[in-house]
């Protein structure tokens, strides 16, 4: 029987807690066997199973979260993102001039049409207005 | 090309492939149990749709085992 005492064995919100869990591990595994795969036609299939799990996965806790069966994580503050964006920036200015020392200018690590998009978008949250 | 042919498995991958069998084994199992045990349709359906799926990776990996089978030497290289 499927119910003991009137109460059933789990409850499906845990049971599917599980399957979740069980499922992001399986797709950890796949991308671990399709990074080892040494025949193309095993790492095609490994990275096909990689792929599919991961949409299965996420189909699950999008319908968790629908059946509100899953609390969505909380929000990241303002100062946090804005912490790591200035944080990101001075990486990427370090790594295009060290990539530059290293190739002579030869390798091409190449973000610019991107950073000044950033630069900007900080220099708007420093105005103050969105801090709220 | 050499990427499109069909090589021996490794030692290593013949357990990735009976690894994954045995995962895909177990979703099909706790998925099975949930739609047996549960009292709401709309668990159910998903619980279905996902065994289906989980069914044809299963198909996946043994297939796979079966196009190397004739490649795996018999004696140690």
């Amino acid at each position: 029987m499927n119910v003991h005492n009137g109460t059933p064995f789990m409850a499906d919100e845990d049971l599917l807690y599980t399957i979740l869990a069980d499922l992001k591990r399986t797709v950890r595994e796949y991308t671990t066997a399709a990074t080892e795969s040494n025949c193309p036609a095993v790492r095609r299939v490994f990275n096909e199973l990689t792929m599919d799990t991961l949409r299965i996965q996420g189909d699950l806790y999008m319908q968790m979260s629908q059946m509100n069966m899953y609390a969505p994580p909380g929000k990241a503050l303002r100062q946090d993102v804005d912490k790591q964006i200035q944080s990101a920036q001075q990486t990427q200015q370090k790594l295009q001039q060290f990539v530059r020392e290293k190739t002579g200018g030869a390798g091409a690590y190449n973000h610019g049409s991107n950073v000044p998009q950033h630069q900007a978008n900080v220099q708007q949250h420093n105005n103050g207005s969105y801090y709220m | 090309m050499q990427s499109n042919q069909m090589q021996a498995l490794s030692g290593k991958e013949l357990e990735y492939i009976a690894d994954s069998i045995s995962n895909e084994d177990l979703l099909i199992k706790q998925l099975a149990a949930t739609a047996g045990t549960t009292q709401n349709s709309t668990v159910q359906g998903i619980c279905i749709q996902q065994i289906q799926s989980h069914t044809h990776h299963m198909d996946m990996l043994v297939q796979l085992l079966h196009q190397h089978q004739q490649y795996a030497p018999t004696q140690p290289q």
